[in-house]
């Protein structure tokens, strides 16, 4: 909303406050200033000037060459590329020497071969309007001569974003009343509109109340021979001011009482209407033109004002387009009411329609006042456009009462805030905010105040006006234990600064994926588990919760291929969604891993690094898991290439493997890319375990080679698995060092494959001989080729 | 034979310092010293020595062997600090390093960690609840009218099942209430989702991280205490902190929090930077009711919550113009941050 400074002075003296005060005294209120701006040019050398004269400039087809009197008595000669004046017209005149916003400093000098001694000015140009086509063309009674920023008055504009919970402050009267509570200045002006002088009257068949929760108080006022024109230049100004357009004096009425003091009112053009009006439901698909001129198609759940036979306006939203005051009006029918806030943010969201009128009503207004506001709309009618207000106002309805009264618990309140404000404080901010003691620190809450209903609202307002700075900070609080989520955080943390340390860049990306990105998914199981889509995706790039953190990585590595990086080295943690059969969510911690390329970066040691493989992978998710097995067991994957089942201490806790090719090459990839995907909370239990010390071997172990001959089929996992199974006492572990295919055939046949393996034999109370070592490894190898196709080489 | 013996010393103090590397040396000992050596094929001429020369004798020969051995040694010395010498030869200690593969955790998760340290050190447990929520704990159980904009289509993100994506890691305030009992002290960082484009300052998905603290006599002053500490760790011991009250549904008194900042290059300018508040007693009541006991009851706690954006706490912390530039992932960015 767009408070005047000028206008608030109308209840307010602010010459107290300088703009930072002001600004400062609604920020620390709870009211966001947004922007600051002057009003119009306050400059000695920038006069109301009148149009003696004007030829065609002789130089220039599109410009004037004018005689301009500004007052001194001395005609002076302007050019001005402006055509939208005549002679006699009263302009503002910049002089020279007079600076213009944006410090456009005006000079007398050649113009096209022809001197200007100033310039005519538009209203941009000098800050009083956005106007910038053509000059400003300044009433007729402008004295010339006159300063401008005494002509028009120079205001300062503040632009404020107030919170739902005030729409009290939705009006100069409110913020004027919460300034002076603030500052405690005195207040001037009309404040109170909660009585009313004019008799009223039951408003009987004239208006009628079908929905009485929707609307439980409507009243009308019939004003007749009006005459509609122009408003005066004091009401333009003030509209102006505050960024409206003025329209015409009945409206511009209705919207100035609304800016001051927050009461939306409606002017229907009486001869429009036939007979009485209803406020009702509107019927299904009953049509609406509102004053926009677009038709709208209603359901019930909206409510409108309806003559006999058709709507005539949309309850607190816009009023019709037939019903509207025009420049024919003669006879109006103003209405004051009150309506149910859902009910207006209903229609108004529903049907995208949002006015001044509605974003009150929504927040909630002041049923109190709601007579004595129209009393005031109808007085100014009176005054400004003439006609004959009807003695009664036409009442339907009650006002409904939305506020009483609220006690204090003083001593609880002390303790919220943490300060030992005083009841002769307390009592003292809320008078000054027309809360009214009615003794025990209990509170009579005014109509306008719907938001303080009980003791802790009056408890931030102590809060608001006492100023939090006021209150001690403090630093003490309980301790409480860590927690599951503690642990977990820390196991992720601890995660990520191992991958980070082995050389990998953390990513994070966004949580919704597309449908075509669903291809990619891998997840942390053989079977992958149905996707979490949106019922309203806001893009085709984001419709479904990612069901794989691998989608994301993928992308990641094509747009830094894109970029031109070499080297794909990447890992995010972070949620994986699932639907259960029910629609249901499920979610999952998960980390992945993307490798591709080279494994370092090339430098004049090695400039070409070798890519990254497998065993790289493999690696990883080693350095993942230190102390405990990590297994790869191969599955069938349609997502992958190759895939494998990571299996941590004996528990499945995600999967690995190498993506197709086809998907490298989607992305332009020059390597093959390796990925892996791992439950976090799987993998933080497999790895848990309690770390005992061990005795050191103190005698020497004896080792034996072995290189054996397999088909090429056979997996390493395999023999693995036989060493695995050793009951050989000696037997302490098997390494392999060697893995070798001959693909010319000659040392090897194709076919085959030689895995060479380290064997350790230990005796944990003396060294073995020779000779015992030996005939363990007999034994072994001779166990070894029972159980597997294998012969030694 | 002494005129033989002061022959052969002469002969081995010439060779020996002349000997060209330590294979030389050595064949020069075994010439002079070793069983077949020149001194030893000397000293075996000891029995035709006469008696009275014999003392006289093995003095000389001793001290040639003396000389000798001495010669060998300082020769062998100098030609092991000749072949030490050498090792150094060549090395460019100005090479480039051999690189090893770069990395670096995402400024996210680093301005998370250090909030979530700070915070730590303040005795705050951590807490986490799903992401995927249902509108009680998103909305009704926060005090939020059934009619707030928030809870629109257009506003939020909903499943066909009728639950939504939490627009607010508040929610996990109500999953820990529900959960644990007071004194409870929790923070919790997370995802949150609001249906929003993305440009240069917003995120469909963003990450935020919210605090909770319930126990009796919890106060404003708490809050306070609490927040302008966790900026002066964060920020530096004089960060100013300011407090303008606002509106939440869920707490009363509200607040937003500023710090006051100097981007790079920049004066120094007010920030915002979280929403906080005491818990709205409506909360507590909506927490009693869900748990069916009082343990929550507005007569027996109050409390203080906050949240703050991290997108937001990481683009001032480093400057980042674009938010986009956290969720592109490009290394040129995330090496910055190393």
């Amino acid at each position: 909303m767009k408070v005047s400074l000028n206008w608030l002075s109308d209840h307010l003296d602010l010459s107290a406050l300088d703009t930072p005060r002001l600004s400062d005294l609604l920020t620390f209120a709870g009211v966001e200033v947004e922007e600051i701006t002057e009003r119009g040019v306050r400059s000695n050398r920038l006069v109301v000037g009148q149009v003696i004269s004007f030829v065609p400039h002789p130089n220039a087809d599109r410009l004037r060459l004018c005689q301009v009197d500004d007052g001194s008595g001395t005609p002076r000669q302007i050019v001005c590329g402006a055509k939208n004046f005549t002679e006699g017209d009263k302009v503002p005149v910049a002089l020279p020497g007079a600076v213009l916003p944006g410090g456009f400093e005006i000079k007398e000098s050649p113009l096209r071969g022809v001197l200007s001694q100033g310039m005519l000015c538009a209203g941009r140009e000098i800050g009083f309007s956005d106007d910038a086509d053509g000059l400003m063309i300044l009433p007729v009674d402008a004295p010339v001569g006159t300063l401008i920023h005494d002509y028009l008055e120079v205001d300062t504009i503040i632009e404020v974003e107030v919170t739902p919970n005030r729409p009290d402050w939705l009006s100069h009267l409110g913020m004027a009343r919460e300034l002076a509570a603030l500052a405690q200045l005195p207040l001037k002006g009309r404040l109170d509109y909660s009585a009313v002088t004019v008799p009223t009257a039951p408003a009987g068949s004239a208006v009628r109340l079908e929905d009485t929760a929707g609307c439980p108080f409507y009243t009308a006022r019939r004003i007749h021979g009006v005459k509609v024109g122009p408003s005066p230049a004091w009401l333009v100004r003030k509209l102006e001011s505050i960024g409206l357009r003025p329209i015409n004096n009945i409206v511009d009425i209705t919207n100035y009482v609304l800016m001051e003091v927050g009461q939306p009112l409606h002017a229907f053009d009486l001869a429009k209407l036939q007979g009485g009006i209803t406020v009702r439901n509107a019927a299904e698909g009953e049509f609406f033109t509102a004053l926009d001129g677009k038709t709208h198609a209603l359901t019930p759940a909206d409510l409108v004002i309806a003559d006999e036979a058709h709507a005539a306006a949309l309850a607190g939203v816009m009023g019709g387009e037939s019903s509207g005051v025009t420049e024919t009006t003669t006879d109006i029918l103003l209405e004051s009411a009150w309506f149910q806030p859902n009910r207006v943010r209903h229609t108004s969201r529903r049907l995208g329609l949002i006015s001044d009128s509605s974003y009150r009503f929504e927040r909630g207004t002041d049923p109190a006042q709601v007579a004595g506001v129209s009393e005031l709309a109808v007085r100014l009618i009176l005054e400004l456009a003439g006609g004959t207000a009807e003695g009664t106002l036409l009442i339907a309805g009650e006002p409904p009462v939305l506020t009483s009264q609220v006690t204090l618990d003083l001593p609880r309140a002390q303790r919220l805030l943490g300060t030992e404000v005083s009841e002769t404080e307390v009592t003292g901010i809320l008078s000054r905010l027309n809360l009214q003691p009615l003794g025990a620190l209990t509170f009579r809450i005014p109509g306008y105040r719907q938001d303080l209903q009980r003791p802790v609202d009056l408890v931030e307002e102590i809060a608001r006006v006492h100023g939090i700075a006021n209150i001690p900070a403090s630093m003490q609080g309980q301790f409480v234990p860590a927690s599951a989520a503690d642990a977990a955080y820390d196991f992720r943390m601890d995660l990520r600064r191992k991958l980070a340390g082995q050389g990998l860049y953390e990513a994070v990306t966004i949580k919704l994926v597309s449908q075509s990105q669903l291809q990619d998914a891998l997840g942390t199981t053989p079977q992958l588990l149905p996707a979490l889509p949106l019922r309203n995706p806001i893009s085709d790039d984001h419709t479904t919760m990612r069901p794989s953190l691998v989608p994301g990585l993928l992308a990641t590595a094509g747009r830094n291929l894109r970029m031109g990086a070499a080297s794909l080295r990447f890992f995010e943690a972070g949620t994986i969604f699932a639907a259960t059969p029910d629609g249901k969510a499920i979610e999952r911690d998960a980390i992945a891993v993307l490798l591709s390329g080279p494994v370092s970066p090339a430098s004049w040691s090695d400039s070409g690094p070798r890519a990254a493989d497998a065993a790289d992978l493999r690696g990883l998710l080693e350095a993942l898991a230190p102390g405990v097995s990590v297994k790869l067991k191969p599955v069938k994957s349609d997502r992958l290439l190759i895939a494998a089942q990571v299996i941590v201490n004996g528990k499945p806790v995600g999967l690995c493997g190498q993506a197709h090719p086809a998907r490298v090459r989607a992305i332009d990839g020059r390597h093959p890319i390796h990925v892996a995907e791992l439950d976090v909370s799987l993998l933080q239990k497999a790895v848990s375990r309690e770390v005992k010390f061990e005795e050191m071997p103190r005698f020497p172990a004896i080792t034996r080679d072995l290189a054996l001959e397999v088909p090429a089929d056979l997996t390493n996992g395999k023999v693995e698995d036989f060493f695995a199974s050793q009951k050989e006492p000696l037997f302490s572990g098997a390494v392999l060092f060697d893995v070798y295919t001959d693909p010319t055939g000659q040392k090897l046949a194709a076919g085959k494959k030689s895995l060479a393996y380290t064997i350790t034999y230990r005796d944990l109370t003396k060294t073995p001989t020779s000779a015992e070592a030996d005939a363990a490894h007999t034994r072994i190898v001779t166990g070894l080729k029972k159980a597997l196709p294998v012969s030694v080489r | 034979m002494e005129s033989t013996l002061s022959e052969l010393l002469a002969t081995a103090t010439a060779e020996i310092p002349a000997a060209a590397d330590e294979t030389a040396l050595e064949e020069l000992r075994v010439k002079f010293l070793g069983k077949k050596g020149s001194l030893t094929a000397l000293s075996g001429g000891m029995r035709d020595v006469p008696p009275d020369r014999k003392a006289a004798v093995g003095a000389a020969l001793n001290e040639a062997r003396n000389g000798i051995t001495a010669a060998l040694e300082t020769r062998k010395a100098a030609l092991i600090a000749a072949r030490d010498a050498k090792e150094a030869e060549g090395i460019d200690l100005t090479l480039p390093g051999r690189p090893p593969a770069p990395g670096a955790l995402h400024p996210l998760t680093q301005v998370l960690d250090r909030a979530v340290g700070i915070l730590r050190r303040m005795g705050f447990a951590l807490a986490a609840g799903p992401e995927v929520e249902t509108e009680w704990h998103c909305f009704d159980a926060l005090n939020t009218p059934a009619d707030h904009p928030a809870r629109h289509e257009s506003d939020t993100f909903y499943f066909n099942s009728g639950l939504l994506l939490r627009t607010h890691t508040s929610s996990v305030q109500v999953r820990a209430m529900q959960t644990q009992t007071p004194p409870l002290r929790i923070i919790a960082p997370g995802s949150a989702f609001r249906r929003d484009e993305i440009d240069a300052t917003h995120l469909s998905a963003f990450n935020q991280l919210e605090g909770l603290y319930v126990a009796e006599n919890v106060s404003l002053g708490q809050l306070k205490g609490t927040l302008e500490s966790f900026f002066r760790a964060l920020f530096g011991p004089a960060t100013e902190v300011r407090f303008r009250p606002h509106f939440f549904p869920f707490t009363e008194p509200s607040y937003e929090v500023d710090v006051k900042l100097s981007p790079k290059g920049q004066a120094p300018r007010w920030v915002e930077i979280l929403g906080c508040g005491m818990v709205d007693p409506a909360v507590f009541e909506a927490i009693c009711e869900a748990r069916g006991d009082d343990v929550y009851h507005p007569d027996k706690v109050t409390g203080f919550a906050f949240g703050m954006g991290l997108e937001r706490l990481a683009m001032i912390q480093w400057g980042i113009p674009d938010i986009r530039h956290l969720i592109e992932n490009d290394t040129r960015f995330l090496g910055q941050f190393a």
